[in-house]
């Protein structure tokens, strides 16, 4: 849920326009308070973990997002069912199962086989979405005996709403008839009279020095406001950061400059020399030496920007020193998969065609490299270690982003991209140095790739390298032999299957 | 020079006047007057819809939590209400394809249709000093495609699955899978049909343009005499007429990929996703070089008119000549030949070669040279000038504005290693609606308050232009200005809301006065329209040359003929912009008006400027 956010400056047309809902707050702070008390609070605890990486971005408990609500899905389907569903919801349609089917018409899109989660995981994940079930008719009869009055307020100001709306856009439209009429006859008048009622050039004159002037005094301002909430304003996280902030505060520099000098002059000049009687325009056809000028000038700057801009390009797109660290970031509709090299630091072969049937991210486990690999739904990286991202997506182009890290690049189906930058600022030093305990870094999803794209993000930590060579240790393998064996199906079908045309190897079954 | 006798001939067989009817005059009507009319026209009501979109869509961004059922009315399904609340939720995907549609709206329909279509067609003969285009049969099927595409794309949105939601730039593999995205499959195939339809149209009026200024110039129409408005139309035609064809190619690939099972874009992708054949061997990123090969010409493709306009409005009402009219021409042929060459800056982090991006950083930084020189040259032909300002003047003066905050950006985002972590966030949407949208449409009302007199014969109401100019430009400003700051916080575009992150939660006031001021300025457009569909019928009455104004379609009667001239078509004997000559009395002379001494047989005869 959503931080309540400042309305102070629009109250009116807040209060007018939307319906932020006072009932929902309170349901979250009971809801909080539940959570604590709750008995299977231990089991609901990690459960919330697993829906927040795996879940959220498709499912909310009370709102449809892309997939449907999760209310009281207990009360709908039994567990087996479920967890059936969770692993690989189209293997339930395929076999037939009348509500799977009319489940998957109704929401069309599919849902990504959650294969790697265990047995375990997702009765954890069902008990969390239980207990938020269970929260919300709680909290509204308490917000309902609460505040039954604002309550009973709110509700006439609903069923007025939509009229008052209508009513408005009536008003609203007559009134600009209304004006446009008085406009018609002041403009007859003029034309009668021989000269214009209104002085429109002294008027437009002034507003144009008025207006004019005061946006570009206001757009100052508003730069001295916004511009230290952005992420430009922190400090850079990762090691070519500085590189790039310092162009752009060059560029900002200079065209900041150009922005104030040509702005003031376009309005300064439309005031100064607006009509006025008996005064004619002083004839300036051309300068040849101006025009230099104004040529020779402007490509100086942008050489300088240019060469400034090759220097870090090049520098952020050189190849990786050898041996350097690598992460997989697989990227699917919506969420993202971290896979780890493991001890022997060598990822393991994938191909598309296993995708969903051995494992999610269709990982061979044939390959002996990939026995030690591990995935994560967090991505962890040691402070001031070069670490290199492949880019690998399931179905549409993603784009990975990283601002803090000042890192983006697309991930883009059959083309592996890669990324490679050094953090340089652990998670913990972050929060100290922004005095926010609850940052955390993110990658986001920063290309369209369908409804749940806003949603679509994986929490980043830099940890200190100590705490990443525990996080580590307390990995475990995910593409071993024996974890295949557990689904002897998959294996099955992928011989069956059996793709004799290829353009990647397959390893050798 | 291009003075063929033929025209004459082609002009007096006009004297007899043939009997029009309704469906040969008003419908499907051969003259350019009432084509350019038609376009505009049509241009307009699209605009509207692609307006009414983004307000759908900025109240989703201003107020996330906003009790959307009043629009239930309107969008149907895609308003989900709760039974028991009667709260009602824009939908998602819904969301989607209203920035989809609205961006395809606003850049193909509005901007080059609406734009082009209206000015190209309106003055291209009337300033050459033609009796109509080279074609005019052709000029009428360029209308009539241009209206199909807009139908097929009207109905696109009562589509079961909704309209195409891939984005307006549509790349595969998302716009190529109905499994990843609903909007991908009728809704897109509507898209596409949609837009080769546009792209015939876009062709057709494309060639009649440039065979109108390079062959039907009037007597004494020298290239080096043209307005700088025949400039910029000739050169836009030229760039859409290059880089349409390859949309076209691009386009039908697409449609092979999502209809016929090849894999030109499609590599890599479960087959569960594409319908049950095995997609190997395409590349997604070539579908990305050969749109924006199409799409940054098509940026100034959009631009250059209203440059071109801008450059006439400014002229005619500083009452001075254009400053530097030489290097306004050459910088437009600087910028239509560099337009060509730097379509891959949108593409940086695509995962193109990043060697690919070094070349395509150093070209596109370059055309911010030829874009300063037509800023610098603005503001010099406004200094010391007598400016009147009609509510043309004003947008143009708008233009300007626009024209250097957005193209300052442009400096950051041309920058690949700057473009890292400005890509695709709010900055970029920022850039690209202050620089061709709002610089763009400010030129598009700047031509219609200029030359309404000459497409309707009447004035608009001078004071409503005024209310309209400034609403609209504090509100442009107000809406996109902000935007730059989200996007440095790096808050990616194309979310439907900011909700999932905590870290954006700080510009939730500022989405919400942004959509404030969308709202507003959605108000002032209500102003124009009314202000330009009342004066259409009961505006003033023009006379021939309202402005005081040098170019020929002022010499034209008020009165449309077919052939625009009822005698001869006047001969040309000066540049454009003799305002203020000091060797004359009134302050403009127009360009039928010989020198001293100057006969149609001594044509060279020219006076140099003269020096003050």
């Amino acid at each position: 849920m959503r931080k309540p956010f400042k309305t102070h400056t629009f109250t009116m047309i807040s209060n007018f326009c939307m319906s932020l809902n006072p009932k929902r707050k309170l349901t979250f702070l009971i809801a909080s308070l539940f959570l604590f008390l709750s008995a299977s609070a231990q089991n609901a605890a990690e459960g919330e973990k697993l829906f927040k990486d795996n879940c959220q971005s498709c499912h909310a408990i009370n709102d449809k997002v892309v997939g449907p609500a999760l209310k009281d899905v207990h009360k709908r389907r039994d567990e087996a069912w479920l967890i059936k569903w969770v692993k690989n919801s189209q293997k339930v349609v395929a076999s037939g199962d009348a509500y799977a089917v009319e489940i998957f018409k109704k929401y069309g899109s599919v849902m990504t086989a959650f294969e790697s989660l265990s047995d375990g995981q997702v009765k954890s994940i069902l008990a969390y979405v239980k207990q938020e079930s269970e929260k919300a008719p709680v909290a509204v009869t308490a917000s309902a005996s609460t505040s039954s009055t604002a309550s009973a307020n709110q509700a006439t100001n609903d069923s007025m709403k939509s009229n008052i709306n209508w009513l408005l856009i009536i008003v609203v439209g007559l009134l600009f008839v209304v004006i446009f009429l008085v406009f018609n006859i002041l403009e007859t008048v003029g034309r009668i009279q021989g000269h214009d009622v209104v002085n429109w050039s002294s008027i437009n004159g002034f507003l144009m020095l008025a207006i004019g002037l005061g946006g570009v005094a206001l757009s100052i301002w508003e730069f001295m406001i916004h511009a230290p909430l952005t992420v430009s304003a922190q400090k850079p996280a990762s090691e070519h950061g500085p590189g790039i902030d310092s162009m752009f505060n060059i560029t900002l520099l200079f065209t900041g400059i150009v922005f104030i000098i040509t702005q003031v002059a376009l309005f300064y000049f439309a005031w100064k020399y607006r009509a006025k009687k008996n005064t004619k325009a002083y004839f300036y056809s051309h300068n040849d030496k101006l025009e230099y000028a104004w040529t020779i000038v402007p490509a100086i700057v942008l050489t300088i920007l240019v060469i400034n801009g090759l220097k870090n390009w090049n520098k952020i797109f050189s190849k990786p020193a050898p041996g350097t660290a690598n992460v997989e970031v697989f990227a699917y509709q919506f969420g993202w998969t971290a896979r780890y090299p493991g001890a022997d630091n060598t990822l393991g072969k994938h191909d598309f065609r296993e995708i969903g049937k051995a494992n999610a991210l269709g990982v061979l486990t044939d390959d002996p490299k990939s026995a030690d690999d591990f995935t994560s739904s967090e991505i962890h990286l040691p402070v001031n270690k070069p670490v290199t991202f492949k880019f690998r997506a399931k179905d549409v182009i993603h784009s990975a982003y990283l601002p803090h890290f000042r890192v983006q690049m697309n991930v883009v189906p059959g083309l592996p991209t890669e990324f490679t930058f050094t953090p340089t600022v652990t998670t913990a030093e972050m929060r100290t140095q922004l005095n926010n305990p609850k940052f955390d870094y993110a990658l986001l999803c920063n290309k369209i790739c369908g409804a749940a794209h806003y949603r679509m993000k994986v929490t980043v930590v830099i940890d200190s390298q100590s705490e990443y060579d525990k996080w580590v240790s307390e990995q475990k393998p995910a593409f071993t032999k024996s974890a295949t064996i557990e689904t002897p199906a998959a294996e099955t079908q992928t011989a069956d299957a059996g793709h004799p045309v290829s353009n990647k190897p397959l390893a050798v079954k | 020079m291009s003075h063929d006798h033929s025209h004459e001939a082609h002009g007096h067989a006009h004297v007899h006047h043939h009997e029009e009817n309704f469906i040969t005059k008003y419908v499907f009507s051969q003259d350019h007057k009432m084509i350019a009319k038609q376009f505009l026209i049509t241009g307009i009501v699209m605009g509207v819809l692609g307006m009414l979109m983004s307000m759908v869509f900025r109240l989703q961004l201003g107020f996330p939590d906003m009790d959307m059922a009043f629009l239930k009315p309107f969008l149907g399904k895609w308003i989900s209400v709760d039974e028991t609340t009667g709260f009602g939720k824009l939908d998602p995907n819904f969301y989607l394809a209203l920035i989809t549609i609205h961006g395809t709206i606003m850049v193909f329909f509005v901007l080059t249709a609406g734009l082009s279509g209206t000015f190209s067609n309106l003055l291209i003969p009337l300033q050459c000093g033609a009796r109509d285009m080279a074609s005019p049969f052709l000029n009428m099927l360029s209308y009539w495609f241009f209206f199909l595409s807009s139908l097929v794309m009207f109905c696109s949105l009562f589509v079961e699955d909704g309209p195409a939601s891939p984005g307006w730039t549509v790349y595969p593999p998302l716009s190529a899978l109905p499994k990843a995205l609903p909007g991908s499959g009728t809704g897109m195939t509507l898209w596409l049909i949609s837009m080769i339809f546009f792209i015939v149209s876009a062709l057709l009026g494309g060639m009649n343009y440039i065979t109108t200024v390079l062959n039907m110039r009037t007597k004494g129409m020298k290239m080096s005499r043209m307005p700088l408005t025949i400039w910029a139309f000739l050169l836009t035609a030229v760039l859409g007429l290059l880089s349409f064809p390859v949309l076209f190619g691009g386009s039908l690939l697409l449609v092979m990929d999502r209809s016929f099972g090849t894999s030109f874009y499609l590599s890599d992708i479960p087959v569960e996703l594409t319908g049950g054949i095995e997609r190997t061997g395409g590349s997604p990123v070539l579908f990305q070089h050969l749109f924006w090969f199409l799409g940054h010409p098509e940026v100034y493709i959009i631009l250059m008119p209203a440059l071109g306009i801008t450059s006439e409005v400014i002229a005619t009402n500083s009452r001075k000549p254009i400053f530097g009219y030489r290097a306004m021409i050459i910088s437009l042929l600087g910028i239509a030949f560099l337009s060509f060459i730097v379509w891959a800056h949108h593409m940086f982090i695509t995962g193109m070669n990043p060697f690919l991006g070094s070349v395509f950083m150093v070209t596109t930084l370059i055309i911010a040279v030829p874009s300063a020189v037509k800023t610098f040259n603005y503001l010099t032909t406004l200094w010391r000038g007598n400016i009147q300002f009609t509510p043309a003047m004003m947008f143009a003066i708008g233009l300007v504005s626009f024209f250097i905050a957005g193209g300052l950006t442009g400096i950051f985002l041309g920058n690949a290693a700057l473009d890292i972590n400005l890509h695709d966030t709010y900055f970029v949407v920022a850039h690209f609606h202050i620089v061709m949208g709002s610089a763009a449409i400010f030129g598009m009302f700047s031509g219609i308050y200029h030359w309404f007199p000459k497409l309707f014969r009447r004035h608009m109401n001078k004071a409503a232009g005024y209310v309209h100019f400034w609403l609209t430009f504090i509100s442009a400003y107000g809406v996109f200005f902000p935007m730059h700051f989200i996007g440095l916080a790096g808050v990616p575009r194309r979310y439907y809301a900011n909700t999932a992150y905590e870290s954006f939660d700080v510009w939730m006031d500022v989405n919400q006065f942004i959509t404030i001021c969308a709202l507003l300025g959605g108000l002032a457009q209500v102003i124009f329209l009314i202000n330009f569909f009342y004066s259409i019928r009961k505006g003033r009455k023009s006379e021939q040359n309202p402005w005081k104004s040098n170019t020929l379609e002022w010499t034209a009667p008020v009165e449309h003929l077919h052939g625009n001239w009822p005698g001869e078509i006047p001969t040309v004997y000066r540049w454009p912009y003799d305002y203020s000559n000091p060797n004359y009395t009134e302050d403009f002379v127009p360009q039928n008006v010989p020198h001293e001494g100057q006969t149609d047989e001594n044509q060279e005869f020219e006076h140099p400027h003269p020096t003050t």
